[in-house]
C-alpha cells in the first residue's frame, strides 16, 4: 500500500488521532463511573467549607511523595490538573487553586519535617495528601510509618487547613512483589481515628481492573496515564465537593 | 489408596499428579480464561491440595521402605538428598524470575506506574534479594509450593520416623501444628515486609501427613471410609454444597440470597481452612472409590501425557512456572484476547508433555546402558 503526497499522509494521521481522541474522550466518562460509596468521604471538610464561604475562594495543595503520579515531573497531564478543571467547571462561583508540592520518592517520614514550610508557603485551606508509594515500595516498617503519618496529618490541620488522604494505585504487574495491603489498613485505620478522610485511590482502580474498564497490566501506555488521571481527579473532585459541601457554589451568581 | 503392598505403582498417583501440574499452570496466568477448566472453580480447595497430598504419599510410600531396612539415617539421608534437589530447582526458578521481572522492568513504558516500577527495591540491591532467595526469605510468587516441599521435606525424616512408630501420636501432633497455624498465626516470615508465606508450612504441613499416613499407616482405615456409602453420601452432599457456593462466585447476585452465616469466602488458604481440607479429602474418597487402580484408560496411550508429567513432576512443576510467567508477559505484552490465551495455554501444556516425554527417555537411556565397568 502506498502513502501518496505527504500532505495526504498528515492529513490522514491526524484524522485517525482525532478519531482515536473522540473515542477516549466519549469513553472516558462512563468508565470513571464507580459505585458512591467509593467517593462518599466518611468525616466532613469543615476548614475548607468555612473558607470557601468566607473568601468565595479555595487554595488546595496536592503534597505527593511520587512526582510522576502527580505529573510534576514529565509535564504530563495528571491528576491535580483534571482534579482543577473539574472544580472549577462545576463551581464557576467559586475561585479554585491547585498547587503541587511533590519531591520524588519521599517517605512520609521524609516530608513530615518540610511540612511547616511548604504549608507556610502555599498556605492552602485544604491539602490532598498522597501518601503511601514510597514507604510500601521500599518496604518501611509499619509502625514507623504510621507514626510519621500520624504527626504529619495533624502538623496539616494545626496550620489550620483539612487534608484528604490519598492511599497508593492500584498496580497489577507490581501487586504480587509488594504487599500494600498492610499500609493501606493502617491509612484507613489512622484516617478514620483521626476524622480524617481517605481517598482510597486503591479501592478504585482495582475496581476498574475487576470490571474491566481499565487494563491495568499494560506495558505499554496507550494513553491509559491521561484517562486514568482524568478519572482519578474528577472522582476526587466529587469527594471533595461532598465533603467541603460545595454545592452552593454551582450557579454563576456571587 | 490402595494398600501400598500392591504390586507396582499406582498410576492413579501420576495420573492425577501429573493433572495438578496442569491446572497449576493454568491457574498461574493471570486473568486466563481456560483456569475455567480447573477444579479451584467448582469448590473450595484447588491443585495445590492433590499436589501436596500426593507428594506426601508417595515420600511415605518410596522412603518408609528405605528408612524401615536400612534404618533412620539412611533414610533420612535419602530424604535430604531430595531436599537439595527441591532447594537447587527453587534457587534456580528464582534467579529466572528475577531476571525475567527485570527485564518486564527494562521493557516497561507505562508512566502510570513509574514510580511503582523504580522503586522495586530488589532490583536495586541485587545482592541482598539473592541472600534472601538462598534463605527462603524471598518466595518467587506463584511458585511458593516448592519452597513448602522443601521445608516439609526437610521435617520428613522426624515426622517419618513418628508415623512409623506411633501413627496416633504423629497424627496428633500433626493436627496440633496446624491448631497452631491457623488459629494462632504461627507461620515462617518473609523479606522485606515479615509478612508470612502464602503456603504457611505449619498448616500445610497437615495434607501432606495425611498423604504419608494414608501411605504407611492408614491404609485399613481409608479402606473402611470408602467402602462405606454413608461416607459416601457424606462426600457428595458436602461436594455439592461447596459446589453450590462456588458458583455464588460466578453470579454475583446470588450472594444477596446467601443467609450471613453462609458467606465463607474467602477460605483461608494460608492457614488451610477445614473447610477447605474436608473438600479435598471428600474429593479423594470419590475418586478412589470410583477410580479403580487398574482402569483400564490410565494403561491406555491416552493417559500417557498425564502419566509422564506425573512421574516427573519436579521438573514439570519448574518448567510449568516458567511458563505461566512466560505466559502472562506474552497475554500482556502481545495480545490477551480469548484465542491467544488458548494457544498460550495449549503451548504451555504441550512443552511441559515435552519436557516428561524427555525426561522419560534419559530414564529408559539410563536403564538399558550396559553397567560400566569401575574404574582404579
Amino acid at each position: 500500500m502506498s502513502w501518496g503526497a505527504p500532505s495526504v499522509r498528515v492529513a490522514a494521521a491526524t484524522a485517525a488521532f482525532l478519531a482515536l481522541v473522540s473515542a477516549a474522550n466519549a469513553a472516558t466518562d462512563e468508565r470513571c463511573e464507580i459505585p458512591a460509596i467509593f467517593v462518599e468521604p466518611l468525616s466532613p471538610l469543615p476548614r475548607a467549607a468555612a473558607a470557601a464561604r468566607r473568601d468565595r475562594k479555595l487554595d488546595i495543595l496536592v503534597l505527593s511523595g511520587s512526582p510522576s503520579q502527580t505529573g510534576a515531573a514529565k509535564g504530563l497531564r495528571s491528576y491535580p490538573a483534571y482534579f482543577q478543571d473539574a472544580l472549577r467547571e462545576k463551581f464557576p462561583s467559586l475561585e479554585v487553586h491547585v498547587a503541587i508540592s511533590a519531591a520524588p520518592r519521599r517517605s512520609v517520614a521524609d516530608l513530615v519535617p518540610q511540612l511547616d514550610k511548604v504549608l507556610a508557603d502555599a498556605r492552602p485551606s485544604l491539602v490532598i495528601w498522597q501518601a503511601g508509594t514510597a514507604d510500601a515500595y521500599r518496604g518501611l516498617e509499619a509502625e514507623s510509618f504510621a507514626e510519621a503519618l500520624r504527626r504529619g496529618l495533624s502538623k496539616v490541620l494545626e496550620s489550620g487547613a483539612d487534608v484528604v488522604l490519598m492511599d497508593m494505585q492500584y498496580s497489577p504487574r507490581t501487586d504480587n512483589l509488594v504487599d500494600v495491603g498492610g499500609y493501606i489498613a493502617n491509612m484507613r485505620w489512622i484516617t478514620s481515628s483521626m476524622e480524617v478522610p481517605l481517598f482510597s485511590r486503591y479501592e478504585i482502580m482495582r475496581h476498574w481492573n475487576d470490571t474491566g474498564a481499565f487494563d491495568l497490566g499494560s506495558l505499554r501506555n496507550n494513553g491509559l496515564f491521561e484517562q486514568v488521571h482524568r478519572c482519578i481527579g474528577e472522582l476526587l473532585a466529587d469527594f471533595v465537593a461532598r465533603g467541603a459541601e460545595l454545592k452552593e457554589f454551582e450557579s454563576k451568581e456571587r | 489408596m490402595t494398600a501400598p503392598a500392591s504390586t507396582g505403582r499406582d498410576l492413579r498417583l501420576d495420573f492425577f499428579r501429573g493433572l495438578s501440574l496442569w491446572f497449576i499452570f493454568l491457574d498461574h496466568i493471570p486473568s486466563n480464561r481456560l483456569s475455567w477448566l480447573t477444579i479451584r472453580n467448582y469448590g473450595f480447595s484447588d491443585a495445590a491440595e492433590i499436589f501436596v497430598f500426593i507428594s506426601g504419599y508417595t515420600a511415605a510410600f518410596v522412603y518408609a521402605r528405605v528408612m524401615r531396612e536400612r534404618g533412620f539415617i539412611v533414610g533420612s539421608a535419602r530424604i535430604l538428598k531430595r531436599v537439595w534437589q527441591l532447594y537447587v530447582a527453587f534457587v534456580f526458578l528464582s534467579v529466572i524470575y528475577i531476571a525475567q521481572t527485570a527485564y518486564v522492568a527494562h521493557q516497561f513504558d507505562n508512566p502510570l506506574f513509574a514510580e511503582e516500577m523504580v522503586v522495586l527495591h530488589f532490583l536495586q540491591r541485587p545482592e541482598t534479594i539473592l541472600l534472601e532467595v538462598l534463605r527462603l526469605r524471598f518466595l518467587v510468587a506463584n511458585a511458593d509450593v516448592l519452597p513448602l516441599y522443601v521445608i516439609l521435606m526437610l521435617a520428613f525424616p522426624f515426622m517419618l520416623w513418628l508415623l512409623l512408630r506411633n501413627p496416633t501420636l504423629a497424627f496428633a501432633t500433626s493436627i496440633a501444628i496446624w491448631a497452631a497455624a491457623y488459629f494462632g498465626g504461627v507461620n515462617l516470615r518473609l523479606y522485606p515486609l515479615e509478612r508470612g508465606w502464602f503456603f504457611n508450612p505449619f498448616a500445610w504441613q497437615l495434607l501432606f501427613f495425611i498423604g504419608a499416613w494414608c501411605a504407611v499407616g492408614g491404609a485399613r482405615w481409608i479402606q473402611t471410609l470408602y467402602r462405606s456409602n454413608i461416607v459416601l453420601v457424606i462426600c457428595i452432599v458436602y461436594l455439592l454444597f461447596a459446589f453450590a457456593l462456588a458458583m455464588t462466585r460466578v453470579v454475583p447476585e446470588s450472594v444477596r440470597m446467601l443467609p450471613e452465616w453462609l458467606l465463607l469466602f474467602p477460605l483461608d488458604k494460608t492457614g488451610m481452612s477445614p473447610l477447605r481440607l474436608a473438600h479435598f479429602l471428600a474429593l479423594t474418597i470419590l475418586v478412589v472409590r470410583f477410580i479403580p487402580q487398574d482402569t483400564a484408560f490410565l494403561r491406555s496411550g491416552w493417559a500417557e501425557p498425564l502419566l509422564m508429567c506425573g512421574r516427573h513432576s519436579l521438573e514439570v512443576f519448574c518448567l510449568g512456572v516458567f511458563l505461566s510467567l512466560m505466559g502472562n508477559f506474552v497475554l500482556v505484552e502481545i495480545s490477551g484476547t480469548l484465542p491467544m490465551q488458548v494457544a498460550v495455554s495449549i503451548s504451555g501444556i504441550v512443552l511441559m508433555v515435552g519436557l516428561a516425554a524427555l525426561l522419560s527417555w534419559y530414564k529408559d537411556l539410563d536403564r538399558r546402558a550396559p553397567k560400566q565397568p569401575a574404574t582404579r
